[in-house]
């Protein structure tokens, strides 16, 4: 698989303010890619960067072969964006609002309508293509946002917490969407979020926190690297357990439910331990890192705040 | 450009509120003088035919003159709520030069100021012909509508001006009101503004947008003029012309047509050249 984007010691400040310090990543195409870090943590600034709103102060971008600072338009037509907040007009139709976002490509017009159609087919908008933006639900303007990302068919596609705000049932379908543009349509998906079951998904995962990357890899080698699996055991017997363990020199949390903790390098570990503790277990389950772990661990935050 | 104009007038047209707004300032004039700025115009000039569809004629040429700058402002509104409410960001992310993009906003804003004169000009000439006027003729209604056009490219140079210091909504919407407010004074359609103190009338003479005033108001009171001063002395009508703000003068000179006009071509190119320098200065 080719780079389609490759961003090099990436740099911004506002004043003394070191939003972006140095930040690597590459992406590649065809993929879906997570962009993560808590709040304030330079993500919005960097897609800011590569998507030609925000000039860096140092490193290189190169975007579908073009370089970012000397090939703008070219990055530009090779890119579409879903941004946060919904940025189409709200006393236009759907269809009107494609129509003047689509005129920025250079398209014939017989080539805009088809562009139009098949956007509105894609991002599911065709049944409200006549109504003002403005009087759509939630879900529904995001699927026109989306529409609009789509209409000159960009290389890679940005999506800046796509999902954040919708109810569940909405939250999902979008997802759905996404995910199915990149698995049918071979397109690029460039994402961030705040749903770790969203990131979960992802081929590739960069975290990100004070502008520098903190760790990188698919979701599996994130999760085998920074989180280990934990083996809780309700005992039968209280103070057998605890004796053993201690005789064992196993290292060991209890709760006051009573529930004791036993961290774990690797999830069979827990079979020679289950063994040992064989006649004094009245309960037991064993978990898995996840991502929501790895986020934690890394930026010390709640994804959430 | 002209899908960038053509949206901007969708979304100007469809806010009704606006494009009310817009006029506001018209409205208040127009309130102003069917109320009592009429009567008390009327009365100083007691005794002259035609009387009533002479002062009409005057104050619709005043509006129009007012109009050219109030609709381009809401029109520039589009402008500024686009920056504040961010959708700036997914124009200047698509493959569009900003000159298009500015070029659109400009567009959209002198054919808001052309429609929207034309329309006051076909219900100001309803409401002349209710009251015993006449319709203009096709010379000087072709006259007036190359004027509009003259009046509407200095008045949208100056407020793209200003709408270049503009960030927020809010700002822009207080700066409009300001200009709604004083723009009937710095025309002088309120009053004749030979009733007015020497410095205040020097104010409004070097005011651009009076020139288009002043143009509008010689070729649209010139067929009222026939009808009220028909047998009058020469110096009764020059008298009126001075006080009504019909022939300025610049001290002993008076002031020609021709530079009127030029001083409203110079100030388009003034200010929209200073907004371009503006515009270059800011982006990095």
């Amino acid at each position: 698989m080719s780079k389609i984007m490759e961003v090099s010691h990436l740099k911004k400040s506002f004043g003394s303010l070191e939003a972006v310090k140095k930040i690597d990543f590459y992406v590649e195409e065809g993929s879906l890619f997570a962009f993560l870090g808590p709040n304030g943590a330079g993500k919005s600034t960097t897609i800011d960067m590569v998507s030609t709103q925000l000039k860096p102060d140092g490193g290189r971008v190169v975007i579908n072969g073009y370089e970012l600072g000397q090939e703008d338009e070219h990055i530009r037509a090779s890119i579409g964006i879903v941004f946060q907040d919904s940025l189409l007009d709200p006393l236009l139709t759907v269809e009107e609002n494609l129509r003047t976002r689509g005129s920025f490509y250079g398209l014939s017009r017989n080539d805009l309508d088809a562009a139009i159609t098949s956007a509105s087919r894609t991002a599911n908008v065709t049944e409200f293509l006549k109504r003002p933006y403005g009087k759509l639900s939630g879900g529904q303007r995001r699927r026109a946002d989306i529409a609009r990302a789509l209409i000159h068919t960009p290389k890679i596609l940005f999506l800046d917490e796509p999902t954040t705000g919708l109810d569940p049932q909405t939250r999902k379908s979008v997802w759905a969407m996404i995910l199915k543009l990149q698995r049918e349509q071979g397109m690029t998906v460039f994402l961030t979020t705040h749903y770790m079951e969203e990131a979960a998904q992802a081929d590739y995962i960069t975290i990100i926190d004070h502008g520098e990357v903190l760790a990188h890899g698919t979701p599996l080698e994130l999760k085998t690297r920074y989180t280990s699996d934990v083996l809780k055991i309700k005992p039968r017997h209280d103070e057998e357990l605890a004796a053993l363990l201690e005789e064992q020199a196993i290292t060991y949390e209890r709760d006051a439910a009573g529930i004791y903790s036993i961290a774990l390098n690797q999830t069979v570990d827990a079979l020679p331990l289950l063994d040992l503790f064989r006649n004094n277990i009245e309960n037991v389950e064993i978990i898995n890192g996840t991502l929501d772990d790895v986020f934690i661990r890394l930026t010390g935050t709640e994804v959430r705040n | 450009m002209l899908a960038i104009a053509q949206r901007n007038l969708r979304i100007f047209f469809r806010d009704r509120a606006a494009v009310l707004f817009s006029l506001l300032a018209v409205f208040i004039i127009l309130g102003l003088y069917v109320i009592f700025l009429a009567d008390n115009i009327a009365n100083g000039l007691s005794g002259i035919p035609g009387v009533k569809f002479l002062i009409n004629s005057w104050i619709l040429a005043g509006i129009l003159a007012v109009t050219s700058v109030t609709s381009t402002t809401g029109a520039f509104g589009i402008m500024v709520e686009d920056r504040s409410r961010k959708i700036l960001k997914d124009f200047t992310t698509s493959p569009i030069r900003r000159a298009k993009l500015t070029g659109g906003y400009i567009l959209s804003a002198c054919a808001v100021g052309i429609i929207m004169s034309i329309a006051t000009l076909l219900l100001g000439e309803g409401y002349l012909l209710l009251f015993d006027g006449e319709l203009l003729p096709w010379a000087s209604l072709l006259e007036v509508l190359g004027l509009i056009v003259l009046a509407v490219l200095a008045s949208s140079s100056i407020i793209f001006f200003i709408t270049t210091f503009m960030r927020s909504s809010n700002a822009f919407s207080a700066a409009s009101t300001v200009i709604g407010t004083l723009i009937g004074f710095l025309t002088g359609i309120y009053v004749p503004v030979g009733s007015l103190p020497d410095g205040v009338q020097w104010v409004i003479k070097l005011f651009p947008i009076s020139h288009a005033g002043v143009l509008i108001r010689s070729v649209m009171l010139e067929r009222p003029m026939e009808i009220s001063f028909a047998g009058a002395p020469t110096e009764a009508m020059e008298q009126f012309q001075q006080n009504m703000g019909v022939v300025y003068y610049f001290g002993d000179y008076t002031v020609q047509s021709w530079l009127s006009i030029a001083i409203l071509i110079g100030t388009t190119l003034l200010f929209f050249g200073l907004s371009m320098l503006n515009l270059s200065r800011k982006s990095k």
